[in-house]
């Protein structure tokens, strides 16, 4: 069984540029295990704070996260609206799924003004092609999105200790929170386990590139 | 709890519900007024949390209002309360700290039926949320922070998750938002108080049961907690992967 590969490894990112893509794939050696944790005792912000964060309280480390961050965020809202488009969802699962295409867009843009708001520049979204047929069907839609709602979960919990920032922290977790909550639910549509383990699970930038690089073309 | 009667002061559970936590908030962790002082303190706040959210799973559970994927659902969300409840008292432990203990616990009309259940378990999860994000930056050591935004993270699923068993709308029921909310720890304190009656001896169910028998000899290999082997990170992977063990040995009963 490949149902734990995302389209079982088919091609889907395709980036503008060479430089975006090696930027991509060199996010992983960016961020050494070694970073060091500053944020603590620093107060959280609410979300909406997060483009007003100082500049001066960003790092290399942080951005680096932040637009690694970013291009995930590019591939679930790009996917969710392609996959809401091709009308395959109705009634209950329309309406669970609709929002969660609005919070993918939000933290798009989000995430965008957080990287210009730390001095940074943002990656440009990737080129996404998706394999034939991979919205013909309410399963195939539902059951990639399971896939990348749980890469996504692990995505930013691998990202928990390196981060620098209180503000880029708070952010992260609370964009991180909502990812748990789309990914019980698509789980749950999917009727795969919504709680498959008592603490979310980690996955360091490596293992997610790994998941992810054999889609890129 | 209802008998819960102090022959002095009366029924603690009919006195106003913020002199209630005062007076007994020394005791159950909940003594500051507006900050966390250090990372036991957050781990004691969010231990007394889990207590109630523990307490709260095992009662409604043994009140059988459920049956099929619902009862599952909430079986398995009641094993990751009490997951959590040792991962912290095991932390705290660790730490040097001192576990507060489990706080006296009245659920009222929870468990008279299947809505007032699946209710007040979705108020406890969202509030639940809020309060470890609400504390998040309290923490210092990076560890603890990484557990406990692991633990948050699986209270978001299960706030999702029970809202939508509820069919509450999608946006606002299920999903609070593109982004979580952090709640300081007076508003969370305001919206548990109600639960929380005088403690009343041990531990109502006798103890958490964290399931498999296989508590104290686990305890004994010292890799119950957040952290493993003193100050060493664990890290929310190994943590999931230890509690993952735990919680297949006692799958059978689900």
């Amino acid at each position: 069984m490949t149902a734990d590969r995302i389209f079982e490894g088919k091609p889907v990112l395709e980036f503008d540029t060479g430089s975006s893509r090696r930027k991509f794939l060199k996010m992983a050696g960016l961020v050494g295990v070694g970073a060091t944790f500053v944020a603590g005792g620093a107060v959280l912000t609410a979300p909406t704070a997060m483009a007003d964060a100082k500049m001066a309280t960003g790092t290399k480390g942080d951005l680096d996260i932040l637009n690694y961050a970013l291009t995930l965020e590019y591939l679930e809202a790009d996917y969710y609206a392609k996959g809401l488009a091709a009308g395959v969802l109705s009634g209950r699962e329309l309406e669970l799924i609709t929002p969660i295409s609005d919070h993918e867009k939000t933290h798009v843009s989000a995430v965008t003004d957080a990287v210009k708001a730390f001095g940074g520049t943002p990656v440009s979204k990737p080129k996404i092609t998706y394999p034939a047929g991979a919205f013909d069907t309410r399963e195939s839609f539902l059951k990639n999105a399971a896939m990348f709602e749980e890469l996504g979960v692990k995505a930013y919990h691998g990202q928990v200790t390196l981060i620098s920032s209180g503000d880029v922290l708070a952010s992260a977790a609370a964009i991180a929170g909502v990812e748990s909550r789309h990914a019980a639910i698509l789980a749950q549509l999917t009727a795969t386990n919504p709680f498959p383990a008592p603490v979310e699970g980690t996955l360091s930038m490596d293992q997610v590139l790994a998941e992810v690089k054999p889609l890129i073309s | 709890m209802a008998n819960a009667r102090d022959l002095i002061h009366g029924n603690l559970s009919e006195v106003p519900a913020p002199m209630a936590l005062s007076a007994l908030n020394n005791r159950w962790g909940l003594a500051t007024a507006v900050d966390f002082g250090s990372d036991l303190d957050v781990l004691n706040y969010a231990l007394t949390l889990e207590y109630l959210e523990a307490a709260f799973y095992q009662q409604g559970n043994s009140a059988n209002l459920l049956s099929g994927d619902e009862k599952r659902y909430l079986a398995t969300i009641q094993k990751d309360e009490e997951t959590h409840v040792a991962a912290l008292t095991d932390t705290i432990k660790k730490l040097g700290g001192k576990p507060v203990a489990a706080p006296g616990v009245d659920f009222g009309t929870s468990f008279d039926n299947r809505d007032n259940y699946l209710k007040t378990s979705h108020t406890f999860e969202n509030v639940g949320v809020g309060a470890y994000l609400g504390a998040a930056g309290f923490i210092k050591d990076k560890a603890i922070l990484q557990a406990a935004a692991g633990i948050f993270g699986v209270e978001a699923r299960h706030a999702a998750l029970v809202g939508n068993l509820l069919d509450l709308p999608a946006e606002g029921g299920v999903y609070m938002g593109a982004f979580e909310k952090p709640v300081a720890k007076d508003k969370v304190l305001a919206q548990v108080a109600p639960f929380l009656t005088q403690m009343k001896g041990s531990w109502p169910t006798g103890g958490v049961n964290t399931g498999g028998g296989s508590t104290a000899s686990s305890q004994g290999a010292d890799n119950t907690g957040l952290l493993v082997g003193g100050a060493a990170l664990v890290g929310a992977a190994g943590a999931a992967a230890l509690m993952a063990r735990r919680r297949a040995s006692d799958g059978a009963d689900s």
